[in-house]
């Protein structure tokens, strides 16, 4: 705008540091599949047109079981759906861990960290994993087979220490468990997952 | 009015109900401290320090953010309160640098300054500080066209976040991350791009948001005098200061610092727009006029004295007037406050007698906003199109039913274009181009259909270089002068800093050319020409009032916390100049006011 007063800093010199790469995070042009349009206009009914905002969870939860992650193009389709602004999105976004904005494996391991699985020996469970794997925590596998990330608490102290994979709970892991486990995804695939306890019970 | 009574530190307070805890106390002049409370933007009560004992509740409770209950029994001074308002300063610093003596901020900084009040001598912090992009001023990022955005000075209020929401209605900043990765960020770092950003600077209670153009310039107690006036760059006429540089061995450039808002309930509330805040360089830029000039044949514009352009011009125009009274035309931008309105008017009907030899015109131009927005900035880029009409110069009615109009100046540039007019005479006191578009002067005088074109302005704008004679007035800093804006309130812009050079001011200029033309002006002041027209427009409801308008004066600070971001400034009237010591266990009452406190003032 004509108005702004007209300031020569040096662009480089002042620019933010945060971990921002256009390309990756932008992404291409992002649009719901007809299907997923269909389930998000079934979400959004449960909402007062007033808080159709409160959407905002289950429309990126739908994003990312479409693509896998969430780029800053889906962020402003999101953002367009609900009648908020593309920041409203980022914020709701960066906040919770279970949003990925970078690409993830096929199967994300998330190794609680908290208290209860801290002291049932869940850093044990972080290294065994880390080993098997040859990548750090935060890191995906060269195959894009597997994602490492150290959470907190997931809700299963009673059963610690606990690695979520993808949406399933496997409770009362020692390294070794852990070690089996990475074996039996990468035989079996997601046949492996073998859900939390109460799913197991019930069967 | 439905009203609770409460007890604040031993004293019955009664105040209106929905209050909150906070606002009871302030308005009683009981200090309590805030950063995230802002009056002007919604409640959130995340800095904690506005902490206090209320009686039956287990916990300390945010001030900000309790509403006031029949029988409430409140602290704030007790040795609890003081302690824990203590430890949430020291967490308020953990993180937040101590580059006070480079930041923008430092000297109005309200953490600075509360930090002193109420908070511990001493950091125990024993780790490195929270660094998100570089140390001190490296740590700057782009915020937009206007802000940059310190991250390592950020405290998390979220004022900028709700100023956003409530007020901009575009919520472009947000907080992404969490806990103590948190930070205020915009979009994928796309920045503010909002025509009200500046007013971010101010909500902000740290150095964290600066503006590009006040960064680095000049710190509070450089600037010692501040003036309170108001915005004439649109028709909403925001009452704002004025800052002043007055360091010696900065005397010689310019003398406008900043302008930053002030409170006004029924104009602006606590806000400004960027157009008032930035686009004021022209005032002291290098376009200014500083002479009077005349055309002469072969030689282009040469300056000439006032005294001989008066008497040339004089023959001129009375020569016009003369043999065709209807060629002489008058074009007033409606930056022209009511003196010159004035003046102009009766110079004409002494002149020429012709009622319409008058045209007042202005820019209109629609300014793009969030649907949403508070804080709308009127397409009208003119103070005065109310005062116009007040005095008969434009159609349309005082008040805010005719806001919308653009100016209609096709009569006279009809009668231009068919060579009518023998002389025209323009007075444009305002910025470039808010005059609207006078292209058609410049052809009509450059094909030689116009023989005389005389202007009267601030900028060496084209049409002032197409002039046969230039006479430099004074922009709107640079005279008392008033103005009814847009909703039929008169007010009144301070003289602040001097014309340029040989300007004058232009009631000054038109008193002088009247008695040139034997018009019986007396007028020795502005002042006297606003009582002359409130005795002939006595019954002129956007005119009530002008004979004793109050004009803010430029008010040199007492002390360096009266020169502090006025949006805020009342409320160094409550906190600081009387200030009791409230580290130790001491009874506020029974300290002295010191020596040289100026006493608390009423907040409305």
């Amino acid at each position: 705008m004509s108005f702004h007063p007209k300031m020569t800093y040096g662009a480089a010199f002042h620019k933010s540091a945060r971990d921002l790469d256009p390309d990756r995070d932008q992404g291409p042009p992002f649009e719901y599949t007809a299907e997923n349009r269909a389930r998000f206009d079934r979400i959004v009914q449960r909402y007062p047109d007033a808080q159709r905002r409160s959407a905002v969870l289950p429309a990126l939860y739908l994003v990312q079981y479409q693509q896998g992650h969430i780029t800053a193009s889906a962020m402003r389709y999101v953002a367009g759906l609900l009648g908020i602004t593309p920041a409203d999105v980022e914020d709701v976004v960066s906040f919770y861990s279970m949003f990925y904005t970078k690409p993830v494996g096929r199967f994300v391991l998330q190794v609680c960290r908290t208290l209860s699985c801290a002291l049932n020996g869940a850093e044990r469970v972080t290294e065994e994993l880390s080993a098997k794997l040859g990548i750090k925590p935060g890191e995906t596998d060269p195959s894009g087979t597997f994602t490492l990330i150290e959470v907190e608490c997931l809700g299963a102290c009673d059963r610690a220490p606990v690695v979520m994979v993808n949406d399933a709970w496997h409770e009362c892991l020692t390294p070794g468990d852990a070690a089996k486990l990475v074996d039996d995804l990468k035989a079996r695939g997601e046949a492996a997952l073998s859900g939390c306890h109460h799913v197991v019970e019930k069967k | 009015m439905d009203t609770v009574s409460l007890t604040i530190d031993g004293r019955q307070i009664t105040v209106e109900k929905g209050k909150t805890v906070l606002q009871a106390a302030l308005e009683n002049g009981i200090h309590v401290p805030y950063y995230c409370y802002h009056p002007g933007i919604s409640i959130d009560g995340s800095c904690r320090v506005c902490i206090v004992k209320i009686e039956k509740m287990p916990k300390l409770q945010t001030s900000c953010s309790t509403v006031c209950a029949e029988g409430m029994v409140i602290e704030t001074r007790t040795p609890e309160v003081v302690a824990a308002r203590a430890g949430v300063f020291e967490f308020l610093l953990v993180n937040h640098p101590l580059d006070c003596p480079v930041c923008d901020k430092g000297g109005e900084c309200p953490l600075q300054d509360f930090s002193y009040t109420f908070g511990p001598d001493q950091s125990r912090m024993e780790f490195p500080r929270r660094v998100f992009d570089g140390e001190g001023v490296k740590g700057d990022v782009d915020f937009g066209p206007t802000l940059m955005l310190n991250r390592q000075r950020c405290i998390l209020c979220t004022r900028c976040v709700r100023f956003m929401r409530d007020i901009d209605g575009d919520a472009q900043i947000n907080i992404i991350d969490r806990g103590y990765g948190s930070e205020i960020a915009t979009f994928q770092e796309e920045g503010v791009h909002s025509l009200i950003s500046g007013n971010l600077m101010d909500v902000c209670p740290v150095g964290a948001i600066t503006t590009r153009d006040y960064r680095f310039k000049s710190r509070p107690w450089d600037n010692p005098i501040a003036a309170d006036t108001i915005c004439t760059q649109c028709s909403k006429g925001c009452n704002t200061t004025a800052w002043i540089k007055a360091k010696p061995e900065w005397a010689k450039g310019a003398q406008l610092i900043r302008f930053t808002p002030r409170f006004n309930h029924d104009v602006n509330g606590y806000w400004m727009c960027d157009i008032g805040r930035f686009e004021y360089h022209w005032i002291e830029g290098d376009n200014r006029l500083r002479q009077p000039l005349e055309r002469e044949a072969n030689l282009g514009q040469q300056p000439i004295s006032w005294q001989e352009l008066t008497s040339k011009l004089g023959d001129r125009l009375a020569a016009a007037g003369t043999s065709n009274p209807e060629g002489v035309r008058f074009l007033l931008s409606a930056h022209a406050s009511h003196e010159e309105l004035f003046l102009f008017r009766r110079l004409t009907e002494a002149l020429l007698g012709e009622p319409n030899a008058v045209s007042v015109s202005w820019r209109y131009q629609t300014k793009s906003q969030p649907a949403g927005s508070k804080f709308i900035v009127p397409p009208v880029d003119a103070p005065n199109v109310n005062g116009a009409r007040a005095m008969g110069l434009a159609p349309g009615k005082v008040g805010p039913v005719d806001n919308d109009a653009k100016a209609d100046v096709s009569a006279l540039r009809a009668a231009v274009d068919a060579g009518r007019v023998s002389a025209l005479y323009v007075f444009d006191p305002g910025p470039e181009g808010s005059l609207g578009d006078v292209q058609w002067i410049v052809d009509a005088r450059a094909s030689g259909r116009l023989p005389l074109l005389i202007v009267q302005g601030v900028v060496l704008s084209a049409l002032a270089r197409a002039a046969d004679f230039v006479l430099p007035g004074a922009s709107y800093v640079e005279k008392e002068a008033s103005y009814t804006n847009d909703q039929g309130t008169l007010q009144g812009a301070t003289r602040v800093i001097a014309p340029p050079g040989e300007a004058m001011e232009d009631w000054q200029i038109l008193v002088n050319l009247g008695v040139a033309l034997g018009v019986p002006f007396t007028y020795t002041s502005a002042a006297r020409v606003r009582a002359d027209i409130a005795e002939r427009y006595a019954n002129e409801p956007g005119l009530a009032g002008i004979a004793t308008l109050v004009f803010g004066r430029p008010v040199a600070a007492r002390n360096w916390l009266q020169a502090s971001n006025p949006s805020e400034r009342w409320k160094w009237d409550f906190m600081f100049q009387d200030m009791p010591p409230v580290k130790g266990h001491v009874d506020p009452s029974a300290v002295p006011m010191p020596i040289g406190a100026i006493p608390l003032k009423e907040v409305k």
